[in-house]
């Protein structure tokens, strides 16, 4: 890593972990909604994760968010698992449900985006249905809170902050690792021409796979975080939709290109919707979200966080000159 | 090293690779000629793993690879470029000979990418981005370092001199007469320009509406009356 990155990235870390709980800690309204807008960041990365490497479009990630969820709930619930240890086999339960829906794989464009939305539909019919185990309709109450660790309670909203954040973190490591892997360089190549790819040895389907159960992966892992930090699940509510397409307005507002872009498009979008817009125009006021994200396709199409770095470029060459 | 095995390629009604047999050593190198539409790419296609042949059999160093999907057949050695080229979009000249070599051998030599891009005479464009930086001639050799990188033992070479300008062929021929002795690999390359042909190759084959009418050297198989007559008739059509 280049001396620049190393610094501006351990600058983003110390703000992320003291300055925000120092100074919106107090607040804990406008805690819950920072939180709220790092679970959709999550599920944001994880789906460009897959539209960046992959070149796929999924409309289905509120499938892996829910299956995620349940899988953490009932192992807690019913099997009296660890929290964390839950939230793992949650993402591992919505990598599974991925793997049912690797024949979708082979499908393009459109048909696949059609393809994994109507496989999403599955699992939220599974979860009002199979009510033996999934409580059905009425959903699942009482899901344990988050532990406390060395005298941190974190299921409070500091807490909570802390972990999603982690989860962030960790997330977007494993990211650029692949990224910056072999396996990341030939799954860029595969955007506009597979065959160019696997007839210099690349299996492009499994790399495509892999990498739709590693985008499973980790939208389940914040699904499974989101049932542990509101306790109470129900299918209309894990499985919805706009579990999908919150993130799909955030990454690309973003930039879904980037690492981060896709996660700070969620801060921006849903704290400005939330605590904006949300007073401003109490119903309705998701239009504007609408309106913001038309603009900054038609002047950013590469989204918000491409536009800050190559203005930050811009000011420090600036600088650089009046120096 | 390649037998192919009364392969017949259809699609719908139309037959575009006919019962074709043939034998490739590890140190042929061989012209497929033949006039437009009469299977060639097809046949590469067949042999590379991009089609799958309706009947007949591939046999690859005594292996049967009819059911062996693409990436494999690269892997065991099957290089192929493409008559336009596909150059790894997003990446770089050197990153697209990395990724063939990293999945065609299963591991990185910076040493022999170096080696391949001075042959290639890409050297100096070794930081280019593949797809949106190169001339037709760097994009053309580009498909023959990437073949290369994988490591082949053949190399299916489709029409890599059509298209460019006298000195862009010149400089190609000197690099592709070379090819054979310095990587050690046998070759079969689909050329039109029969001087070409006759310069590099020990053996031509002749496709004709899918079949093959004439397989020996080149002195014999261009004094054959059936090849000069769908040669020449198809040409002047």
């Amino acid at each position: 890593m280049k001396r620049s990155t190393l610094i501006s990235t351990a600058g983003l870390l110390l703000a992320a972990y003291v300055a925000v709980p120092l100074a919106l800690g107090g607040n804990q309204y406008v805690m819950s909604m920072v939180v709220a807008a790092l679970i959709i960041g999550g599920v944001a990365m994880s789906w460009a994760l897959l539209g960046n490497l992959g070149g796929m479009v999924s409309f289905g990630h509120a499938a892996f968010f829910g299956v995620g969820a349940y899988v953490s709930a009932l192992t807690t619930v019913k099997l009296g698992l660890p929290v964390f240890a839950a939230m793992l086999l949650g993402g591992a339960g919505a990598a599974i449900a991925a793997v049912i829906m690797l024949p979708v794989l082979r499908l393009r464009g459109p048909y696949f985006a059609l393809a994994i939305l109507a496989y999403a539909h599955i699992f939220r019919i599974l979860a009002t249905e199979w009510s033996s185990v999934t409580g059905g309709a009425g959903g699942i109450n009482n899901i344990p809170t988050l532990p406390t660790v060395f005298g941190v309670d974190l299921a409070s909203k500091t807490g909570a902050y802390l972990v999603v954040l982690t989860l962030v973190v960790a997330c977007a490591l494993a990211y650029s690792r692949i990224r910056a892997s072999h396996y990341g360089i030939a799954l860029r190549a595969m955007h506009d021409s597979e065959d160019a790819t696997r007839v210099v040895g690349v299996n492009s389907t499994l790399l495509k796979g892999a990498m739709l159960l590693v985008s499973a992966f980790m939208a389940g892992l914040f699904g499974a975080f989101n049932a542990h930090y509101i306790n109470f699940l129900e299918p209309d509510y894990a499985f919805n939709s706009l579990w999908v397409t919150l993130p799909i307005v955030a990454a690309i507002f973003g930039g879904y290109r980037t690492i981060l872009g896709p996660v700070l498009g969620a801060v921006v979008v849903y704290l400005v919707d939330q605590l904006i817009f949300k007073s401003l125009i109490p119903t309705g006021h998701q239009l504007v979200l609408g309106v913001l994200l038309v603009a900054m396709i038609v002047f950013s199409p590469n989204g918000l966080l491409p536009l800050l770095q190559k203005w930050l470029k811009k000011t420090v060459a600036k600088e650089k000159t009046h120096a | 090293m390649l037998e192919l095995d009364n392969v017949s390629v259809r699609f719908g009604g139309l037959t575009a690779v006919d019962s074709v047999t043939l034998k490739v050593g590890s140190h042929d190198v061989i012209g497929l000629v033949g006039a437009n539409g009469a299977g060639k790419t097809t046949l590469f296609n067949a042999i590379s793993g991009l089609v799958r042949p309706t009947s007949g059999s591939i046999r690859f160093e005594g292996r049967d690879i009819m059911a062996t999907p693409m990436y494999q057949r690269a892997r065991l050695g099957l290089g192929r470029t493409f008559q336009i080229p596909q150059p790894m979009h997003e990446l770089t000249v050197r990153e697209n000979l990395v990724v063939a070599q990293r999945f065609g051998t299963g591991k990185v030599d910076m040493r022999k990418i170096d080696e391949i891009l001075d042959f290639t005479s890409l050297a100096d464009k070794a930081q280019r981005d593949a797809a949106s930086e190169l001339a037709l001639t760097e994009l053309k050799a580009l498909e023959v370092a990437k073949a290369l990188a994988t490591n082949p033992k053949l190399l299916l070479l489709d029409e890599v001199l059509a298209g460019l300008e006298t000195n862009g062929k010149r400089r190609f021929m000197g690099m592709l007469k070379d090819l054979h002795a310095a990587f050690g690999v046998g070759i079969v390359m689909i050329e039109h320009d029969i001087e070409t042909i006759s310069n590099l190759c020990q053996r031509v084959a002749v496709l004709n509406f899918g079949r093959l009418i004439a397989d020996g050297t080149p002195d014999a198989v261009f004094r054959d009356p059936a090849v000069i007559e769908s040669y020449t008739g198809a040409a002047h059509a």
